[in-house]
């Protein structure tokens, strides 16, 4: 046993195959987590509806491969590539969409009331939101999992006598999260109501006597956040190919971790927490054993929390008063 | 002259309990007015009503003849009120250059935004070397300069300015009240908040005196600075 384990360890190829899956894997977490860290940084609220607002976003991409008629079995060989493509489109403008309204509903319903409520109300608020979700889910999709029509060819991109794979399923993922992840950084970064985004998240009493709208910008916020959800839920569907009324309980607990061990609040963390937990995800399963994935992933955020209490890049500046 | 800002009877406060019981106060057109008082008297509070973040529960407060009471914070700035508030409030992890920005949040105009964003500059030239640091990383002095310069950024007809010498070594404190005296001079309606009440006075036109969220002294600051009820209260005589 021993020296298999040993051999597997050594395989260089098996090494960077297993990175190539954690990273693809990793990509679609930080997609969930950064509307984890984006909603606390602005409301201090862990938005724990966050993963089934995912789970519902996959839903609803089912819904529409089925209007497609691609969900029977056998309907994919016998569908041409424009529907499929078309599908996938449609998939990709109307679930972000979805989610980013139902995000924001939600956020004018249940959580704008409790703004000045302690902090407890609008956190057990969200737990009851994230049972809500599971119960549409459960009444959408029913309670086993579900397959996910298989569209995309699991062709080996790098050719097919690589060592190597990255299939054309990676490169969705990648194609997908990358650009998104760009996108939101500019729109942050250099737009005006990305910096009154970061304004009102570092301090919304100034924010207010800048004359931002600060409602108005929260409200943005959960948009944004809700519409990566959205995406990622479409790109999840695609790559892994089952979903579940129970999918959003795991996949967001992994991406509220990524977002905290990144630091909750900050946008790069996010990115970088969910690259890590992929990665960990996809070597602990290669080397130590499925069973302990989600063991390893904790034992690796517990480490890091107790060496950097407030994740890897988080505050990295001391507020002076 | 015509009052800019008339506070009328305003009664606001926190939770259960009134901070602010019928304040009135007035501020001419190219006036600087001090309100003077101790910790809690209600000072903050007044600004904050008048901005908007902290809503009148009685009374009116008009600005320029409209009544603003009921508008919320994001309408008032852009009629033309900014306010530098206590403890600066700078958004730390934003840089220089992207607070003063913040401070032009309610204007379009790009090249009107650049031209004042260089008058700062000038005014106060350690933060055009500072300008891409984080706000967090100034120093008090430095971050009272951007907190004023902000606020400046809305054109503002009025500036309201709480506590600008809180925690600044005695130099700082003579250059920030300078530049309070020459924004004046050219024709800035300024409402002073401090506690560091001789100061205040000294650059106010008039003063007003808050004692646990009433007003009870109004006189023209010369005035208030011989008053020996003033002297024994706030100017430690």
């Amino acid at each position: 046993m021993l020296p298999i384990l040993f051999a597997e360890a050594f395989n260089w190829t098996n090494l960077q195959q297993q990175c190539i899956t954690g990273l693809t894997s990793g990509a679609l977490i930080a997609l969930i987590a950064l509307g984890y860290t984006m909603v606390y940084g602005i409301v201090e609220l862990i938005n724990f509806a966050h993963g089934d607002l995912f789970m519902l976003g996959s839903c609803l991409a089912l819904t529409i491969f089925t209007a497609f008629g691609l969900a029977q079995p056998g309907a994919i060989d016998s569908a041409s590539n424009v529907t499929i493509l078309l599908a996938i489109a449609c998939c990709l403008v109307a679930v972000p969409i979805f989610c980013a309204g139902l995000n924001r509903s939600v956020d004018y319903v249940v959580y704008r009331p409790l703004r000045t409520a302690p902090r407890l109300a609008p956190l057990v608020s969200a737990i009851g939101v994230s049972f809500i979700f599971m119960n549409i889910g459960l009444f959408w999709v029913g309670p086993q999992d579900v397959n996910f029509p298989d569209v995309i060819q699991d062709r080996n991109l790098l050719g097919d006598d690589a060592n190597l794979r990255f299939t054309l399923k990676n490169l969705l993922v990648v194609g997908v999260t990358v650009p998104l992840m760009i996108a939101l950084t500019v729109f942050v970064k250099f737009t005006s109501l990305g910096k009154a985004m970061r304004a009102t998240a570092q301090n919304p009493t100034a924010a207010r006597l800048m004359g931002i709208n600060t409602e108005f910008v929260i409200g943005t916020t959960f948009l944004v956040g809700g519409a990566l959800a959205g995406f990622g839920s479409v790109v999840y569907a695609l790559y892994v190919n089952t979903i579940s009324y129970q999918m959003g309980f795991q996949n967001g607990l992994y991406a509220f971790t990524a977002a905290v061990l990144g630091g909750i609040g900050n946008i790069p963390g996010a990115v970088l927490g969910g690259l890590v937990i992929g990665l960990v995800q996809a070597l602990g399963t290669a080397y130590i054993g499925a069973t302990w994935t989600s063991a390893i992933v904790f034992a690796v955020l517990i480490v890091i929390l107790v060496f950097r209490p407030s994740g890897l890049l988080g505050a990295r500046v001391r507020e002076k008063v | 002259m015509a009052a800019i800002l008339t506070i009328d009877k305003l009664r606001a406060g926190y939770g259960p309990i009134d901070a602010l019981h019928d304040v009135s106060l007035t501020v001419e057109a190219g006036e600087i007015v001090a309100m003077i008082g101790a910790n809690g008297a209600g000072k903050t509070s007044t600004l904050m009503s008048v901005s908007g973040v902290l809503k009148a529960r009685a009374g009116s407060i008009r600005f320029q003849g409209q009544d603003i009471a009921k508008l919320p914070a994001h309408q008032i700035v852009k009629l033309g009120l900014a306010q530098s508030p206590e403890g600066r409030k700078i958004f730390p992890r934003l840089t220089v250059l992207e607070n003063l920005q913040m401070g032009a949040f309610t204007r379009n105009d790009a090249p009107g935004i650049a031209a004042d964003i260089e008058k700062a500059f000038a005014m106060f030239p350690i933060l055009k070397e500072r300008r891409g640091q984080a706000g967090g990383l100034l120093s008090g002095g430095q971050q009272q300069m951007l907190a004023i310069a902000r606020a400046l950024m809305a054109r503002p007809k009025l500036l309201m300015l709480d506590e600008p010498s809180l925690g600044l070594a005695p130099q700082i404190v003579v250059q920030i009240f300078d530049v309070i005296k020459d924004l004046n001079k050219a024709g800035m309606s300024i409402l002073l908040v401090e506690q560091n009440a001789r100061m205040a006075l000294r650059v106010a036109h008039r003063g007003y005196v808050l004692e646990t969220g009433r007003v009870t002294m109004s006189d023209a600051a010369d005035k208030l600075l011989v008053d020996p009820r003033v002297r024994a209260a706030y100017l430690g005589e």
